[in-house]
């Protein structure tokens, strides 16, 4: 098969940027398989796309200080890509119209978006043929409600959407009703760290991740001050950058935990950092799929993690390769950390079952199950039925959401000037 | 001119005409999900992975094509940054095939045994008939020096750190000292602080002190009794007030193990963190312990704070508040 991704920017740090690169570098194995980028920001990708993976882009954005330099079209607002994706600033006129002209020549068996708006662009741009699969990087319960009827209308163009969780699909199946469209979830791949697994003996607990709200390093601090009081031998290394920084380390000096937790600050790579601890800590309020649980386990870490929507439980085996504990509760998460902390036995025998459970992440697994996921879509071929159906249903919709007021103006495609 | 053109546009779209572009520099600032951004380079060389043992030696592992690797006299170059007197040094490591692993794969060894001289020292990869190249730091497994116990067999302790510097590029961070005095666990409050710490390579007498000594100017050292603790004689405890350090800003902590032996910088480098400043930090607190009422209404004169210099030295910091 030819497959084609459609990237916001594969030269830029980012969750989505590498593991789209893992799935393409699984599916050129055996597939024609290219990356188009609609913007260029570096020389050089900064995670590798892999071997016989082809990247090109579309905007060259590099040493370019203003809109206007790439031309007034660049000026001009987007009419395609939804204003209620946040990417929407980024994009104009020219990039309706490039991503539009690649979309619309496309020789691929299978075109697959990889965000909100450049999915949207797929349903309504792609000419006839190529299977459309969009992916959900993120969820559909923190999208905003304007992107969410955006979403309704457009995506029953598409013949399948992929979410990472289960939980996630359902959410879709349930709320946004596309009949004729497959939606299948397929966890994101994680591959071999390339360094050997812990061995358990270290007495650090590691959390790795941007120091955001919804991360609640703040709740792991404080489950943290319980654990020391009653095993000062262990200490905390939390890695990451972000905002909450200065808060957190407020929280460390009047906790007195500044001999026990310690904030590492940005590394890249995170796998040798995840090898010198024995276990690991995700106490999120909010996961779009838990990727640091996977990163960790396949280090062979145990992982205490907070039971939240939408990852961990579809990731960790509670009492066998980690603990999910009830979001917000600090005494729980301190009682799951000593439960692993004062039972050697447990901890390593839990480490090695996270090392083996996690393989099921391994590229070549989620590769694979993209590929019979592909296959099957390339050989439905009733497409053209479907999306007549579509496009009616699209309009139906519309007229229902006018009548109950939630107005065409929160469409993209409503907007005229 | 196009300026002109963007005002024409509809309402709404305004804030848009002047668009965000996607940058490699606006992304650093916006988040990073716990990676550093990787600066690039056309000129340097490969990426290579660092293997430290817990006897202080290093690995460098990297790969090169066919055609490089086979080129003959192929090594890496560390040289140490010039100090204050302008003096530098050069040490040569040959790169040599890794049989077990796939074609083209170098390894070069830095034993414990080699003595690099503390600083930093960049790493250069070294081909026939061609200037040295920086190389690009790959993965760092140190986790044998992560609560190092050193060896105490030796007349001297080599530490070295390998990182990558601001600007993408690999370095090693090398300490050499013996006697050491590793700093341990502190704990501030107002009036002063409490520290412990171990002795590599002496006993800590009944005679040990805690030395503070200015960093700039001809005010006498502030000297306390360094207890001694432990089965082997070797860990230390000293707790050093900070009322008497009001007449310096900054002090740097000597332990002198017995009463005319030489003074032993307190320094923080059993592990593999090169860089402590940023990571292990302390609250200020009062120079002058406070009690009775006016203690929550008045602001100290003066603050003070531990912390680790550049080179991972312990020092202490003091504030005036006015």
């Amino acid at each position: 098969m030819h497959i084609s991704f459609l990237l916001h920017n594969g030269y830029a740090i980012g969750g989505t940027v590498r593991t789209t690169y893992n799935l393409a570098r699984s599916l050129a194995e055996h597939h024609d398989v290219e990356v188009v980028s609609v913007f260029r920001t570096r020389d050089r990708p900064v995670f590798d796309p892999g071997p016989g993976v082809k990247l090109r882009h579309l905007v060259d954005t590099r040493g370019v200080r203003s809109a206007e330099a790439l031309g007034t079209e660049h000026t001009l607002p987007a009419r395609v890509f939804p204003e209620a994706d946040g990417k929407y600033p980024m994009y104009s006129a020219l990039t309706d119209r490039l991503i539009g002209d690649h979309l619309a020549g496309i020789e691929a068996d299978v075109v697959i978006g990889t965000r909100p708006g450049l999915n949207t662009h797929i349903a309504r741009q792609t000419r006839r043929g190529p299977v459309r699969l969009g992916q959900e990087h993120l969820t559909l319960a923190t999208h905003s409600r304007r992107l969410k009827l955006v979403l309704r209308s457009v995506y029953p163009r598409l013949d399948a959407l992929t979410t990472v969780t289960e939980a996630d699909a359902a959410d879709y199946r349930r709320l946004l009703r596309l009949p004729g469209v497959r939606i299948d979830a397929v966890p994101n791949s994680v591959p071999d760290p390339g360094v050997t697994p812990a061995d358990g003996n270290s007495k650090w607990v590691v959390a790795a991740g941007r120091l955001a709200p919804a991360k609640r390093y703040d709740l792991l601090i404080r489950a943290f001050a319980k654990v020391v009081a009653e095993r000062p031998d262990w200490r905390l290394r939390i890695y990451g950058a972000g905002q909450e920084r200065p808060g957190l380390r407020a929280l460390i000096d009047e906790l007195g935990l500044y001999n026990h937790v310690f904030l590492m600050g940005p590394i890249h790579p995170i796998e040798p950092e995840w090898a010198k601890g024995s276990i690991a800590a995700v106490t999120s309020s909010l996961e779009s799929f838990g990727m640091t649980i996977v990163e960790a386990m396949r280090c062979g870490l145990p992982v205490v993690a907070t039971d939240c929507p939408h990852g961990p439980a579809e990731i960790v085996r509670p009492g066998v390769d980690g603990r999910l504990v009830p979001m917000g509760d600090e005494d729980a998460v301190a009682g799951a950390l000593l439960g692993l902390i004062n039972d050697d036995e447990l901890r390593h025998r839990m480490g090695r079952a996270a090392l083996a459970d996690s393989a099921r992440f391994d590229p070549a697994h989620i590769g694979a199950r993209y590929e019979s996921l592909l296959r099957d879509l390339v050989g439905k071929g009733s497409r053209g039925l479907h999306r007549t159906r579509a496009s009616l249903l699209s309009g139906a919709y519309a007229v229902k959401d006018a009548l109950t007021g939630a107005g065409p103006e929160t469409f993209q495609g409503g907007r005229t000037a | 001119m196009s300026g002109s053109t963007a005002e024409t546009v509809t309402p709404g779209a305004t804030d848009t005409a002047h668009a965000p572009l996607p940058t490699a520099a606006g992304e650093k600032n916006r988040h990073n999900a716990g990676e550093s951004v990787p600066p690039q380079s056309a000129q340097r060389g490969p990426a290579v992975d660092c293997t430290a043992d817990s006897a202080g030696g290093l690995t460098f592992d990297l790969r090169l094509s066919a055609a490089e690797a086979q080129g003959g006299d192929v090594g890496l170059l560390l040289r140490r940054r010039p100090g204050p007197s302008a003096e530098t040094e050069e040490v040569r490591l040959p790169l040599t095939p890794v049989q077990e692993a796939e074609p083209g794969t170098l390894r070069a060894a830095l034993p414990s045994t080699v003595r690099l001289t503390e600083g930093r020292w960049n790493v250069f990869l070294v081909l026939a008939g061609r200037p040295p190249r920086r190389l690009a730091p790959g993965v760092n497994d140190l986790r044998s020096l992560v609560d190092r116990v050193p060896h105490e067999s030796r007349s001297w302790m080599g530490v070295r750190i390998p990182y990558a510097t601001k600007h993408g590029n690999l370095s090693v961070r090398a300490w050499m000292r013996w006697p050491h005095a590793e700093a341990g666990a502190l704990r501030v409050h107002d009036g002063g602080l409490r520290l412990s710490g171990r002795l590599y390579g002496a006993e800590v007498s009944p005679r040990a002190r805690l030395e503070a000594w200015p960093r700039r100017g001809e005010q006498e050292p502030v000297v306390v009794e360094a207890a001694a603790e432990g089965p082997d004689q070797r860990e230390f405890t000293a707790e050093l007030p900070y009322p008497p350090l009001t007449g310096c800003r900054l002090w740097d902590l000597w332990l002198r193990p017995e009463k005319d032996a030489e003074a032993v910088r307190v320094a923080r480098i059993l592990d593999d963190v090169p860089d402590k400043k940023r990571i292990f930090t302390y609250p200020e607190h009062a120079v002058e312990p406070r009690t009775g009422p006016e203690a929550a209404t008045e602001p100290p004169y003066a603050t003070a704070r531990p912390y680790y210099t550049l080179n991972n030295d312990l020092a202490v910091r003091v504030d005036r508040t006015e």
